[in-house]
């Protein structure tokens, strides 16, 4: 056995770690006037531990520990760099929310901290039970987080439906993986890539990886698994949710494309047309949906579900088609990239939307634009990149997407490039019809007062962050293609 | 591994609930069957139960029982560290120190905040009245 831990290499997760033992102490010792300073230690906290980062993603190194169920390379660093940027615009639009609505603070940071540890842990885990427990450590907090307005009967209902469906899904997810743990003896990826070779034929293996499919497939909320995620969405707390949409999606995505990229490549014709499937699904259920909804959360809880579905897409046609799998893998992580950081923006807009108009509804934006050019002009940025709409960052994602679909080749994987296509399209509609509201549509008579409070600094400065990654990409894409490339230094571990 | 290789499974479920079958039905007939009001109690010792247990419990017990689990649970720890303390040395003597103070930490968090407070009144002037009312 081997103790040998390279502390560089742990530092982001150390740094996550201290900070949020540092908030709960100060929890614990603040008067209530002061309890802020959870607040600016979570954010500073969070804000540290990229430096780390950059010096492990400058050196370049890939360090493996503990017998190879720990790796950290590029992959890994760059899927560390998402979370930590999207954790810390995450924070940035907690600040103001959760101080305005008297809630209790500390906890509200320690357990947002507590679920980052969890997705930073996942990106570095070579192993089943390192995988599974980050995946829990990421998830378990947010069920209390998604019942945080405790007076509010939407947000229990929120956050009692996501923890059973949560629970069933870690169970069904806990039980493939035990499955492949019987049937193999291993629980390494690296282990599990050579064990499961020639056993694709095998009845119980394939019961063990559809279950494995079916527990992800609920935590990213792809159709037919996704009836929890309008609801947690709207009752959850605005910035919980947008962590749940950008953060918590990217975890369950990144571990299930470990699982399926890494552990189990030989059993690839049991998972790739459970894969398409999924994709397809997502794209439509969750594209016709949206088109029915009239408030802007659920909107964006059905939009995101369909971004899933776009998202497995050239995963699964490169893995439908067997050929260039290498390429739509790291289609999808650029994709997951520039979806997280254009849709925390949207959920930033629809914080600073609600504040001005008091409501969440489409229909009572009208007029929005005229009111208040600037976030006007900022739900037109997100909403038309959420689209696909060049030159901001999410045509680019499409771009990618439908590259590896064309590489890949093949009847099925055509067939699925026109699904995607013709949701492409669709999808552009309702996001097209808030902009019109906001836009087009003349204000009310009655135009709502200024807002008690304008929006804080911390909402100013997450919107200036999101807009501003989300027009560079836009414009120079070699950084998110750079970001696909760094992803496919994927190293097995073991 | 094939389905048939689960056959050893199915005989053993089967041998196992006609164990249970067989015996039940066997001590029916060999048991004396003497019933007392004693022996028909809930607890046979102890104090006399005076109500049915059917009302609603008070929401405390829940909260301590949570607590006595967490932390029963990370005892764990200390027991995989105990087997093999000597190979690991100082750095598991100073990995076990971080760990015990991540649990004393979060003691002094559930004891400072009232929740092993066992009178709710006195737990109250912790909570304040402000935040219950956060809609």
């Amino acid at each position: 056995m081997t103790w040998e831990i390279d502390y560089l290499a742990l530092a982001p997760e150390l740094v996550i770690v201290v900070t949020l033992l540092v908030v709960l102490a100060l929890d614990l010792f603040l008067t209530r006037p002061n309890k802020y300073w959870t607040a600016t230690a979570a954010v500073a906290g969070t804000a540290l531990a990229a430096i780390p980062l950059v010096i492990l993603a400058v050196e370049g190194e890939n360090v493996s520990m503990f017998e190879g169920s720990y790796v950290v390379d590029e992959f890994a660093l760059v899927l560390k760099g998402l979370f930590v940027v999207s954790a810390y615009l995450v924070l940035l639009l907690s600040h103001h929310y959760i101080e305005s609505e008297r809630f209790y603070q500390g906890e509200y940071y320690f357990l947002l901290l507590a679920s980052v540890l969890g997705s930073l842990v996942m990106a570095s885990a070579r192993d089943l039970i390192i995988l599974f427990i980050g995946l829990e450590l990421t998830t378990g907090p947010l069920f209390l987080l998604a019942g945080w307005r405790k007076g509010d009967a939407k947000s229990n209902e929120a956050s009692v439906k996501y923890f059973i469906l949560g629970v069933l899904s870690t169970a069904i997810l806990l039980w493939g993986m035990s499955m492949l743990y019987g049937l193999t003896g291993e629980i390494t990826f690296a282990g599990l890539a050579t064990a499961t070779a020639g056993l694709a034929d095998e009845p119980a293996m394939i019961v063990a990886v559809l279950f494995v499919i079916v527990g992800f497939a609920f935590k990213i909320s792809a159709a037919p698994f996704h009836f929890w995620a309008p609801d947690t969405y709207e009752g959850a707390p605005t910035p919980v949710t947008a962590y749940l949409s950008v953060n918590s999606k990217a975890a369950g995505f990144v571990a299930f494309l470990l699982v399926m990229y890494l552990a189990l490549p030989e059993l690839s014709e049991i998972w790739a047309p459970a894969l398409w499937i999924l994709a397809a699904a997502s794209m439509t259920l969750g594209n016709l949906s949206a088109l029915r909804q009239s408030n802007i959360v659920r909107l964006l809880a059905y939009s995101s579900i369909a971004q899933a579905g776009f998202m497995l897409v050239p995963f699964a046609a490169a893995a439908v088609a067997g050929t260039n799998i290498e390429e739509g893998f790291s289609a999808t992580v650029i994709y997951l990239v520039i979806y997280a950081l254009m849709n925390v923006g949207a959920f930033a807009t629809v914080i600073a939307g609600a504040n001005r108009t008091a409501t969440g509804d489409i229909d009572g934006w009208a007029g929005l634009g005229k009111i208040d050019a600037r976030l006007g002009v900022l739900i037109g940025i997100f909403f038309f990149s959420l689209a696909g709409i060049p030159p901001l960052a999410g045509w680019f994602a499409k771009f990618a997407m439908f590259r590896a679909v064309i590489l890949a080749g093949g009847t099925a994987t055509v067939v699925l490039a026109v699904i995607a296509a013709v949701n492409a399209v669709i999808a552009l509609y309702y996001y097209a019809r808030v902009i019109k509201a906001v836009w087009l549509d003349d204000a009310p008579a009655e135009v709502p007062a200024r807002a008690e409070t304008p929006p804080s600094v911390s909402l100013r400065l997450a919107l200036l962050i999101s807009a501003a990654l989300t027009i560079v990409i836009g414009f120079f894409p070699a950084i998110a293609t750079f970001v696909g490339d760094a992803s496919r230094i994927i190293a097995a571990g073991g | 591994m094939t389905l048939a290789d689960y056959l050893p499974i199915a005989v053993m479920l089967v041998l196992a609930a006609g164990f249970v079958a067989v015996s039940l039905i066997a001590s029916r007939f060999f048991r004396p069957d003497r019933p007392t009001p004693e022996k028909l109690d809930p607890y046979e010792c102890g104090i006399v139960p005076e109500v049915e247990p059917s009302q609603r419990f008070p929401v405390k017990f829940y909260l301590v029982a949570m607590l006595f689990v967490i932390f029963d649970v990370e005892i764990i720890f200390l027991f995989a560290w105990g087997a093999i303390w000597t190979e690991l040395g100082w750095f598991g003597v100073a990995a076990v120190a971080i760990f015990t103070f991540f649990v004393l930490e979060t003691l002094a968090y559930v004891w400072k905040r009232g929740a092993l407070d066992w009178n709710v009144k006195r737990r109250a002037r912790y909570i304040q009245p402000d935040v219950q009312e956060a809609a």
